[in-house]
C-alpha cells in the first residue's frame, strides 16, 4: 500500500558532463528501489495523533512527543520563557523527582530531552527495544503532570542568564540575531536573545501559565520509530496519554516577514574573520514551488559541489564554510547564504555570491548539472528516511506544514521532473537581489568602507 | 566539510543517525535483567575480515535495512606523528586527497558522490585519518574506484595547495582563532596535559607552518602513510561480501604496498602531581573549566572498568557530576566529558589518551570551589564499591550508546569502529566482543581503577577566563 519511491539515480550524470583524463569511474548497478517503512497512524479520544514506524535491526526505539508550543507563544516581555518552562519540565514528574526520572530512563539506555524550538516544544527518549512501552509512560507523565517546582526555577533562570552570554559572543549568531531582528521586528521569531533583566523577572506563576496556556493534547503529536512491540506499544500509549486533557489550540500568530536591500554592520572590533548572513522570506513547503526551489538551494549553495562553495571556497580561498540553506517554520521560511570570510575578502566575497545568484537568474542551468543536483537530493531523501530520528523527522516535518504522505512518496519523482527553467524562475522569484538583508559581523574599521557597494549601510 | 569534525565524542540523536544493523526486527536485542547482564541471543554486526596481498585490511558488512552503502578508507596517520616542522599536515593533507588524483580533477571527486546522489567526508584525528562515502548501494563500484584512485597517486598542483592553505587557514579562524571558546578544551588540552611532542602539540597547525607547506612535503606525506599496507577499506551496508571483496581486490590489489616508517615512541613520561594552567579567552564571556585524568591502556581490564566509571561520573542525567554540578548546585548549566572527547571516542584511538571534563560557570564562582565538589564526587568511587545497581545501569548506559556508535551518521559510526579495530587490533571482531569486557569488570576492579587513575596526581586542570590580562599562573 506504500508507494514504492524509485531510486531514479541514474548513470550518465556526472561522467558524461565531467570530461576526464584516461580511465573513467564504472557507472555501478541498478538503481534499488527505496520504500519507506510502513507506519500505522491512530489518534485518540482527545485527539491526541500517534504514528508507530516499526523500522531496521538495531535494538532501540525512539519515542518522541511534538508539541506546537514554542518561542512563537511568547510575548515580548517573556523572550526564552518556553525555553524555562521546558526546563521546569525536566524537574520532576507524578511523584517523582527529576533524579528518580534520570535514573529510571538511564536504566532503559535513554534520558529525558527536552527540545525547545521558534513553534514547537519535543520531549523525547531513545531507550533499548524492550524499554519502549516504559519509556512512553514516563514522557506522559512528564508532560501531563510536571511538578514545575518553584525551588529550582533560581537556578535555571541562572543557566538560561549563563547560555545566553555565552551563546551571543559567537559571531556566527550575532549575525542571526541581527537578521531575524531584521526580518521580523516585533514578531517572537525576531527575539533571538533576551534581555538579562526579561530572564530575572521570571516568575513561577509565569511558568505555569505558559504551560497551561500552551502544553495539551491537541497540539501534540506522538510518533515512534525503531525496535518494539506494537501492542505492547500501543497499549502504553493508549493507557498512558487518554487522560491528557485536550487543552488550547495552537496559536496562530504567523509572522509577516520583511525584506529589503540594506547592510546591516554588527561590530566586532578586531574581528579576523567577518561572519555573513544574508537572506530574505521566502515560500515554504506548502507551495507548488518549493521543491524546485529545494533544487536551486541545492546547485546554488546548499551542497558542497554549489555553485558557491565552488566559487567562494574551492577557488578563492576566502572561507572554510559557505552555506545557503532554507529555513522553516510553520508558515514561515527565509532563504539564508552564511559564510565566515577573511576580513579581507569581505567584499570579494559578497560580489562573488551576487555573481553567482545573478549567473543563476540570467540563464538556466546546464541540463546535466542540473541532473547531477537532482540525484543528490533523491540520495539525500533516501538517508533522511534511513534513522529513527530521520524518520520521526521528516514525518513530523509533513504534519507541522499539514502536507500529506504523497509528499514523500512523490518526493523523488516530483525532484526528478524540475526544469532547468524552474530552477531558473525559482532563482528570480524567490532569490532576489533587490530585497536581500545583509548582514555582516566584522570589523568595521576594515570591512565599512567597501560594504556601501551592497546597498546602504545600517550600524 | 573536509576538516575536523567539533562536534563531541556522545552522538547526540540528531537528523543524521543511521541505517541498522542485520537482525530481522524482533522486540528485543536479547533479554536484558535489570543488573545489566544479558540473557538470551544478543544483537551482532555480521563480519567478513580479508587481507589483500598488498597489506590492505577490508572489512565487509553486510546491512540490507536500506538500499545505502558506506565506503570507509581509514590511513593508519593521525595527527600526532606528522612532522615536527609541518604542525597542522596531516589535517591540510586531508584536504588535499579531495583535489586531484590520477583520473579525477579538482571537485571531480566530491562531485562524482554528490552527483551519484551521496554524501562525503574527511576528518583527522589523533591516530587516523579518514575518508567516507554513503552512497546509494548500485554506486558501489563507482565509489571504489574512485577511492582507489586517489590511494594510487594524487595530482596535486601548486593553485590547488595555496587554495587550500587558505580554506584551511579560515577554518581555524572560524573553529579556533575567531571564536569565543575556541579549542578549548580539546585542542588546548592536549598540548597542557601532554609532554610527549607528539601527543602535545598544536594539531590544527601554527598558521605559519600551514603557510609554509609545499609540494614536496604533500608528496613526502602521501609515499610515506598513504600505501594499501597501512590502511583499512570498511564497506558496510546494502552489499553481497563476495561481490564486494571482489570489486575491492579489483581496484585496490594492484597499489603496490611500500615501506613503512618505524612508529615514533609515543610514551609519557610519567606524571607525579596536578598540573594547573590558565589561558585568557578575550572573546569569551563566562569563565570555564576543564580537567583531564590520564586513561589506562586502550582495551586493558583497567580501561574497561574506566569507561565504566566515565559512565557513572559524567554521561548523562544520572551522573555524579550531573547531580553535584548541575542538578544540587547550579555551578553550571550541563558538564560533558568522556575519553577523547572531542575528537572521536573512547574506541577510535590509539595512543596515551585523556579523560576530559569540561564546563561553563559564572565569574562569581571559583574554580577551585567547583574542583572541590568534583573531588568529593570522585571520591565516592574511590572510597566506596559502588552498587550493583549502579554498575548494571552503566553497564546499559554503555550498551545503549555502543548501539548509537553504531547507527551514528547512517552507519558510518559502525564503519569507523570496524576500520579501528582493523587498523588498531588487527580484529574487527572485537565489535562484537566489546560489550564482554565491560561484563567482565567487578566493583572491586572499578575501586581500584578509580583509586590509580583517578588520583589528583595524575590530573591536569585548565581553566579559561574572559577578559585581558595575562594569565597568573
Amino acid at each position: 500500500m506504500y508507494k514504492l519511491i524509485i531510486l531514479a539515480v541514474t548513470a550518465l550524470c556526472a561522467m558524461a558532463v565531467y570530461a576526464l583524463p584516461g580511465e573513467t569511474p564504472p557507472a555501478g548497478g541498478q538503481p534499488k528501489k527505496f520504500e519507506l517503512p510502513p507506519r500505522r497512524t491512530f489518534t485518540l479520544d482527545n485527539g491526541l495523533a500517534v504514528t508507530l514506524v516499526p523500522f531496521g535491526g538495531t535494538p532501540k526505539v525512539a519515542v518522541e512527543l511534538v508539541i506546537a508550543a514554542g518561542n512563537i507563544d511568547e510575548s515580548a516581555s517573556q523572550v526564552w520563557l518556553a525555553d524555562l518552562t521546558g526546563m521546569m519540565l525536566e524537574e520532576g514528574a507524578a511523584g517523582m523527582s527529576s533524579e528518580q526520572i534520570a535514573r529510571k530512563l538511564a536504566g532503559m539506555g535513554g534520558q529525558l530531552d527536552v527540545g525547545v524550538g521558534p513553534d514547537q516544544t519535543t520531549l523525547s527518549a531513545d531507550v533499548l527495544a524492550e524499554f519502549g512501552p516504559e519509556a512512553v509512560a514516563i514522557l506522559s507523565e512528564v508532560v501531563r503532570a510536571p511538578m514545575l517546582p518553584g525551588s529550582e526555577i533560581e537556578r535555571l533562570k541562572n543557566d538560561l542568564i549563563r547560555r545566553a552570554s555565552i551563546q551571543s559572543s559567537r559571531a556566527q549568531t550575532q549575525a542571526l540575531e541581527k537578521f531575524r531582528e531584521v526580518l521580523y521586528g516585533d514578531h517572537p521569531y525576531g527575539r533571538v536573545f533576551p534581555a538579562e533583566g526579561i530572564l530575572q523577572a521570571f516568575t513561577l506563576r509565569d511558568v505555569k501559565d505558559f504551560y497551561d496556556n500552551n502544553f495539551g493534547a491537541a497540539r501534540a503529536r506522538l510518533y515512534v520509530a525503531g525496535v518494539f512491540d506494537q501492542e505492547a506499544m500501543e497499549a502504553s500509549i493508549r493507557q498512558s496519554f487518554s487522560g491528557w486533557a485536550d487543552g488550547p489550540a495552537p496559536s496562530a500568530n504567523l509572522p509577516a516577514p520583511e525584506s529589503r536591500r540594506e547592510v546591516y554592520l554588527v561590530s566586532r572590533p578586531g574581528a579576523i574573520q567577518s561572519s555573513i548572513y544574508m537572506g530574505l522570506p521566502t515560500i515554504g513547503p506548502t507551495n507548488p514551488d518549493w521543491l524546485a526551489l529545494n533544487v536551486t538551494n541545492f546547485l546554488l549553495g546548499g551542497m558542497f559541489a554549489s555553485r558557491i562553495t565552488a566559487n567562494i571556497r574551492e577557488d578563492k580561498g576566502y572561507t572554510y564554510s559557505p552555506r545557503s540553506s532554507i529555513s522553516v517554520r510553520r508558515g514561515d521560511a527565509y532563504w539564508a547564504q552564511r559564510a565566515d570570510v577573511t576580513t579581507e575578502f569581505t567584499g570579494a566575497a559578497l560580489k562573488e555570491i551576487f555573481f553567482e545568484i545573478d549567473r543563476l537568474q540570467g540563464e538556466p542551468p546546464p541540463a546535466g548539472e542540473l541532473q547531477g543536483v537532482q540525484n543528490y537530493a533523491a540520495g539525500r531523501f533516501v538517508l533522511q528516511n534511513s534513522s529513527r530520528a530521520g524518520i520521526i523527522g521528516m514525518l513530523a516535518y509533513l504534519d507541522l506544514h499539514g502536507l500529506p504522505i504523497s509528499y514523500l512518496e512523490n518526493y523523488t519523482e516530483n525532484v526528478m521532473k524540475i526544469t532547468p527553467e524552474q530552477v531558473q524562475a525559482a532563482a528570480k522569484n524567490y532569490i532576489r537581489d533587490q530585497q536581500m538583508t545583509i548582514v555582516v559581523v566584522g570589523d568595521s574599521a576594515s570591512i565599512a568602507g567597501e560594504l556601501g557597494a551592497f546597498g546602504p549601510v545600517m550600524q | 566539510m573536509t576538516g575536523f569534525m567539533l562536534h563531541a565524542g556522545k552522538p547526540l540523536l540528531i537528523a543524521a543517525l543511521g541505517a541498522a544493523a542485520m537482525l530481522a526486527a524482533c522486540s528485543g536485542g536479547g533479554g536484558v535483567k535489570s543488573n545489566g547482564k544479558k540473557s538470551g541471543a544478543a544483537f551482532s554486526v555480521p563480519i567478513e575480515y580479508h587481507k589483500l596481498a598488498n597489506g590492505l585490511k577490508v572489512v565487509l558488512s553486510q546491512d540490507r535495512t536500506v538500499p545505502i552503502v558506506t565506503v570507509a578508507v581509514y590511513y593508519n596517520i593521525g595527527f600526532r606523528i606528522e612532522p615536527r616542522e609541518r604542525t597542522g599536515f596531516a589535517h591540510l593533507f586531508e584536504h588535499m586527497m579531495f583535489q586531484g588524483s590520477r583520473n579525477l580533477g579538482k571537485m571531480e571527486f566530491i562531485r562524482l558522490i554528490q552527483t551519484n546522489g551521496g554524501t562525503l567526508n574527511g576528518s583527522t584525528r589523533f591516530d587516523f585519518t579518514n575518508y567516507f562515502e554513503i552512497v546509494p548501494s548500485h554506486k558501489l563500484e563507482t565509489i571504489l574506484w574512485a577511492e582507489a584512485d586517489r590511494m594510487s597517486g594524487l595530482a596535486i598542483t601548486r593553485d590547488n595547495l595555496s587554495n587550500q592553505q587558505a580554506v584551511v587557514i579560515n577554518e581555524v579562524k572560524v573553529n579556533v582563532l575567531n571564536t569565543p571558546y575556541g579549542g578549548f578544551p580539546w585542542l588546548d588540552m592536549p598540548q597542557y596535559a601532554f609532554k610527549n611532542w607528539y601527543n602535545s602539540h598544536n594539531f590544527y597547525g601554527e598558521l605559519g607552518d600551514i603557510e609554509a607547506a609545499n609540494l614536496d612535503d604533500v608528496r613526502s606525506f602521501f609515499d610515506t602513510f598513504y600505501s594499501p599496507n597501512n590502511a583499512a577499506l570498511v564497506i558496510a551496508g546494502d552489499i553481497v561480501p563476495a561481490e564486494a571483496l571482489a570489486l575491492a581486490e579489483k581496484y585496490f590489489g594492484p597499489i603496490p604496498s611500500a615501506e613503512l616508517p618505524a612508529r615514533p615512541d609515543l610514551s609519557e613520561p610519567p606524571q607525579s602531581e596536578e598540573q594547573r594552567f590558565s589561558r585568557i579567552d578575550t572573546l569569551a564571556s563566562r569563565p570555564a573549566l576543564a580537567f583531564s585524568y590520564r586513561v589506562p591502556e586502550r582495551l586493558s581490564p583497567q580501561w574497561y572498568a574506566f569507561g565504566l566509571l566515565d559512565q557513572i561520573l559524567v554521561q548523562g542525567e544520572d551522573s555524579y557530576l550531573h547531580n553535584a554540578l548541575v542538578k544540587r548546585t547550579g555551578l553550571t548549566g550541563s558538564v560533558s566529558g568522556g575519553i577523547n572527547n572531542g575528537l572521536g571516542n573512547k574506541y577510535n584511538y590509539n595512543g596515551p589518551m585523556l579523560w576530559t571534563v569540561s564546563l561553563f560557570h559564572d565569574n562569581e564562582t571559583a574554580a577551585d570551589s567547583i574542583l572541590a565538589a568534583v573531588d568529593t564526587e570522585i571520591a565516592r568511587v574511590r572510597d566506596s564499591l559502588v552498587s550493583d545497581e549502579e554498575l548494571g545501569r552503566a553497564l546499559i548506559k554503555i550498551r545503549s550508546e555502543l548501539y548509537d556508535y553504531l547507527e551514528y551518521y547512517n552507519g558510518m559510526g559502525k564503519a569507523d569502529l570496524l576500520a579501528c579495530f582493523a587498523l588498531f587490533d588487527d580484529d574487527p571482531g572485537m565489535i562484537n566482543r566489546i560489550e564482554e569486557g565491560f561484563l567482565q569488570v567487578t566493583p572491586e576492579l572499578l575501586q581500584q581503577t578509580a583509586l590509580k587513575y583517578l588520583d589528583s596526581s595524575r590530573r591536569t586542570v585548565l581553566e579559561l577566563q574572559p577578559g585581558r590580562q595575562s594569565a597568573s599562573q
